[in-house]
């Protein structure tokens, strides 16, 4: 008999499911399901790779090594090595270094740029929704145009001139996707606004800040960061995409994007070069995925069901 | 009459949404760094010329007084020259501003004309790739939740919306027709080459297809009509094809107009890797060139198509489903 069985002998709250705020039990939902573990796994070992590997073998991603030039990854060719695992490329630099350190950057971009979309959407939906009339009107056409531009035009047009800087690329992504977050926060304060909690506050004499501060947001966000953990791995593919159309990080900092267009020169007699980081990018956001449609899927269930 | 008033009420919401978007691209091109007239004078051209080139072109003008002239000329259904493009389709870099073999510059009304039919062909054809394989493993996955069916779809879906668009291009062309040799990969010289492209754009747009299609048909499921039509003795194919799917396509219509910007984005990328000489291909050079009138051209274009679509789809949707408002 475990500890978990044990502990469940033991005496119990009254309501275990319905006294837990709705996040957890999302959590804890989403947690029982094999993607969600699968995902959580991947993402952890890639996560400690990328934090401690290339530090722990000393290779510097951007040292050249001529002799060591187009080695293979592991069982791939003649000469693959050890050291190597995932070959070399043209000027000799280590795959494998070079795929974890785009993979930090990859995520930091990615985790920073919800972070600002979640910070614009939320505050925009919430504003439209609460006030309603004209405000609402005017955020909900800015809204509409800019779901009709292709982001990538814009991102292509403002990082083609300014230097594509990290807080840039973090500015330009994380302005591309408010939209979606204002229209659904929209449409919950909206329904929200009318419930006999929010006019108790308002008869009471609270300031239409505090109400949505302190009353509305802790209530509506934390379903919305379920929703938003997609969306880090859609900004990791933007921010490779910008990479490589040349618009991302800059070279000699190995990114995903700049990595996979400097091997596509190669790409007849070194495979691995452009293939290798696209896997490793694919592995990490099949990851980051899982745990998000797992989310997604445990929402969907607590939500219908409640 | 409905239908008429439905029309007119659209088309003005969209006019509003077409000029909005054009004022905002407007803007954002004049805003942001980056002198079109210094590409098009070429670097050894003095200051000077360039000032009086920018002020002959009306480009030292507030933005406002710009943007009315602009609009002026597109109610009128003329969408402007290209800033650097030549009318005879000659390369455009490094000429200098003296250069007399500099010809008459292209229309970007014949530019876009030129473009948007690859783009269409290349946009339908990885429609139909993605509607056929969603459908398959869609539907399956619907009808039996929580069964093999299901966990296979959810990890099909899984892995596609992971894979970069980029590297599968890259990936399949060196596949297909560098090792296999089955599809031409690079440029345009038939309709074989809007393969392996449509498949690419596929994979990226399936994903969300699977899923929204799996979840309608397993809530369509437990409808009751689903039970009555067991009871009346119908054959389990005549209930999923004749019904479920009818009330299934609604949601799947409804994503297939939002989807429309999210295949653009990739439509971009796809034909810049494998030089499909589509809009997307056109939009990236423009970008990268500061050919304002022709990226304010594809916006006002793409802004259009995507009102008339978003049309489309709801027509559609209430033609499917009568009981839908319009």
């Amino acid at each position: 008999m475990g500890l978990d069985s044990l502990v469940a002998l033991g005496p119990q709250p009254a309501e275990p499911e319905a006294s837990r705020s709705i996040g957890r039990r999302i959590i804890g939902r989403a947690a029982r399901s094999g993607g969600f573990r699968i995902g959580l796994a991947i993402l952890a070992v890639l996560a400690l790779a990328a934090a401690l590997y290339p530090d722990l073998s000393g290779i510097d991603p951007n040292k050249m090594d001529v002799r060591a030039r187009l080695l293979p990854p592991l069982f791939g060719g003649a000469q693959w090595s050890l050291g190597h695992p995932l070959g070399t490329d043209q000027i000799g630099r280590d795959m494998l270094v070079r795929c974890l350190i785009g993979l930090r950057y990859s995520f930091l971009i990615g985790v920073a740029s919800v972070a600002l979309t979640l910070a614009i959407g939320c505050t925009l939906g919430m504003v439209a929704g609460y006030f309603g009339g004209r405000t609402d009107t005017v955020v909900m056409r800015i809204t509409d145009a800019q779901l009709s531009i292709p982001m990538i035009i814009l991102a292509i047009a403002v990082l083609g001139v300014s230097r594509p800087t990290i807080p840039a690329i973090i500015l330009v992504l994380g302005l591309s996707n408010w939209p979606v977050y204002a229209r659904v926060m929209r449409s919950v304060v909206m329904a929200e606004r009318g419930r006999e909690y929010v006019r108790a506050a308002q008869v009471s004499g609270a300031s239409h800040a505090r109400i949505v501060v302190r009353l509305l947001a802790p209530l509506l966000v934390p379903p919305l960061l379920f929703a938003s953990v997609l969306d880090i791995a859609r900004m990791m593919i933007f921010e490779s995409t910008l990479g490589f159309l040349g618009l991302g990080v800059q070279p000699p900092t190995p990114t995903f994007g700049n990595v996979i267009a400097d091997g596509r020169k190669y790409l007849l007699n070194a495979w691995w070069i452009a293939t290798m980081p696209g896997l490793f990018l694919g592995l990490t956001l099949t990851g980051i995925n899982l745990i998000g449609a797992s989310c997604e899927r445990a929402r969907n269930a607590i939500h219908g069901g409640a | 009459m409905f239908v008429l008033s439905f029309l007119a009420r659209r088309l003005a919401q969209g006019a509003v949404i077409i000029s909005l978007v054009s004022l905002l691209i407007f803007t954002l091109l004049r805003v942001v760094p980056g002198d079109p007239v210094r590409l098009m004078v070429g670097g050894m051209a003095p200051d000077s010329l360039v000032e009086q080139i920018a002020a002959e072109m009306g480009l030292r003008d507030p933005i406002l007084v710009q943007f009315g002239r602009y609009a002026a000329h597109v109610v009128r259904g003329d969408l402007g020259h290209s800033f650097v493009r030549p009318a005879n389709g000659a390369a455009t870099g490094g000429a200098n501003f003296d250069d007399t073999t500099r010809g008459e510059r292209a229309a970007v009304a014949d530019l876009i004309r030129d473009a948007l039919p690859m783009t269409l062909q290349l946009a339908a054809l990885a429609l139909v790739f993605a509607l056929a394989f969603s459908a398959l493993v869609g539907i399956a996955a619907g009808l039996r939740p929580g069964g093999v069916a299901d966990k296979v779809a959810f990890a099909v879906s899984s892995i596609f919306i992971s894979l970069p668009n980029f590297w599968l291009a890259i990936v399949l062309a060196l596949l297909f027709s560098v090792k296999l040799g089955w599809l031409p990969a690079i440029g345009y010289g038939g309709f074989s080459y809007t393969i392996l492209p449509a498949l690419v754009l596929a994979v990226e747009l399936s994903p969300v297809l699977i899923r929204t299609l799996s979840g309608a048909v397993a809530a369509q499921m437990s409808e009751s009509y689903v039970t009555v039509g067991r009871i009346r003795g119908l054959s389990e194919t005549r209930i999923v094809a004749a019904h479920v799917l009818r009330n299934a396509a609604v949601p799947m219509l409804n994503l297939l107009g939002v989807q429309f910007s999210g295949l653009l984005g990739g439509v971009i990328i796809v034909e810049y890797i494998l030089d499909y000489p589509g809009l997307g291909l056109l939009t990236i050079n423009a970008v990268l060139q500061r050919d304002f009138p022709l990226i304010q051209g594809i916006a006002i274009v793409t802004s259009a198509i995507f009102v008339v679509i978003n049309i489309v789809v709801d027509l559609a949707a209430t033609i499917i489903d009568p009981r839908l408002e319009y």
